[in-house]
């Protein structure tokens, strides 16, 4: 397969500059994968696990929350919230905001911006423990 | 003469721990200064590419709408105003404050305060708040500039507020750092007018899923995070600059206090040695 150029640029910085075959990531809008010569594209990113297939071959997993991928005469660019690569992801830390925010799910009389905080940490916790088990 | 110069000597010991804890501030703030601004510089491209993007949506639509870029006639201000936690940083935090003084003139103002010194200022001048539980801005990391800015985008669309401003200092150099104030929301850089402007520039076609609308409002709130995040990491570095700045004079005052002490100090020894030998002298003239 041929390769297209990838920048990944979250608030910390450059995160990954190179060539890939393919990018896999979930979309506010379902998951989609993209390859070399896609038209010109634009979405927000949701939470999910996405992949990269760089040149080499290699498969390189990420837990990805929020942000926006454009793809822009072959140039792509990710710029997400957070992107943690599979190996960087901290399993403890992700379980226990999990248990926590189970915790607070399972309160009753929550007002609905809580319930929507903690629903969301729950997910983000279930995405980074998701991509750090495949 | 000999209490006096007991005194003096007192005097030169206080000034001279004084020195060693402005000098010891000095050199931490240097050392941090240089992360914090490696950090406010990380942080740019990301803002960049954002703003790029919901120019190129704003502007690649012509009959683009969104809710937060219309100029709502709502006069109820909100200010996000980055402030140091603590003191000790020469006139970053006053200066802050009139400069923020300035702004509010005449104006239906609540204030978001980040930084323990501006909810103290806040309180103490009556101005109403908006949410203190962002009091400690050495604490704030990406997360809470997400929940900020979530905050402030559900404020802005239910009508809670008309404008929102972010009031922070600018790192301009090593030496010199300016209050500053910038719009939020509305985003009127992106509105229609602008985008008639712009119309020479040739349009890219370019497919936005599910559609413009739906992308552009779901990037503003990370553009605004983004826009929080750098305005802090760039506060920082002010504050530890503008620290250093003020460590570094207070350092060379010491210095100046301690020679001026021990001249006085060196002077009056030598007078009482005179005095001394004036005296044995002169009992060793008598017959």
């Amino acid at each position: 397969m041929s390769a297209f150029h990838l920048q990944i640029v979250s608030m910390d910085g450059l995160i990954y500059d190179g060539n890939v075959q393919k990018i896999m990531l979930r979309t506010i809008d379902g998951d989609v994968a993209i390859l070399n010569r896609h038209t010109n594209y634009c979405t927000a990113v949701a939470m999910g696990t996405a992949h990269v297939l760089t040149e080499d071959g290699k498969d390189r997993s990420a837990a990805c929350i929020g942000g926006m991928l454009s793809m822009m005469d072959n140039e792509c660019r990710l710029i997400p919230t957070t992107w943690e690569w599979s190996d960087e992801i901290d399993v403890e830390r992700a379980e226990s905001a999990k248990k926590r925010a189970e915790e607070t799910l399972a309160k009753s009389g929550l007002d609905k911006v809580a319930v929507a905080r903690a629903q969301a940490k729950l997910y983000r916790a279930l995405v980074r423990i998701g991509t750090a088990k495949q | 003469m000999a209490a006096n110069m007991k005194a003096v000597k007192l005097r030169i010991k206080s000034v001279q721990s004084t020195m060693q804890i402005t000098k010891a501030m000095q050199l931490v703030a240097a050392s941090k200064l240089r992360k914090a601004k490696e950090k406010a510089d990380r942080s740019k491209p990301y803002l960049n590419i954002c703003k790029d993007t919901l120019a190129d949506i704003a502007t690649g639509n012509t009959d683009f709408q969104s809710p937060y870029t219309k100029a709502s006639e709502n006069d109820k201000w909100l200010y996000v105003v980055i402030a140091g936690d603590r003191g000790l940083a020469g006139g970053y935090n006053a200066n802050l404050f009139k400069f923020m003084e300035s702004e509010f003139h005449g104006r239906d103002v609540t204030v978001l305060p980040l930084g323990k010194k501006s909810v103290e200022y806040c309180k103490q001048k009556h101005i109403p708040i908006f949410s203190e539980s962002y009091a400690e801005v050495a604490k704030v990391n990406i997360s809470d500039c997400f929940e900020i800015a979530r905050l402030l985008c559900e404020a802005y669309k239910s009508k809670e507020f008309g404008h929102i401003f972010l009031c922070y200092t600018n790192f301009i150099s090593m030496l010199t750092q300016s209050p500053e104030a910038s719009s939020m929301l509305p985003l009127s850089d992106f509105s229609e007018a602008e985008g008639r402007e712009n119309h020479e520039k040739p349009k890219h076609l370019i497919l936005y899923e599910p559609d413009s609308e739906t992308v552009f409002n779901s990037i503003v709130p990370e553009y605004l995070a983004g826009l929080l995040y750098s305005s802090i990491n760039v506060s920082v570095a002010s504050e530890l600059a503008a620290r250093r700045t003020a460590m570094e004079a207070a350092t060379d005052n010491a210095e100046e206090m301690i020679e001026t002490l021990s001249l006085y100090y060196n002077r009056a020894r030598q007078a009482g040695i005179t005095q001394e030998i004036t005296e044995i002298v002169a009992g060793a003239e008598e017959p």
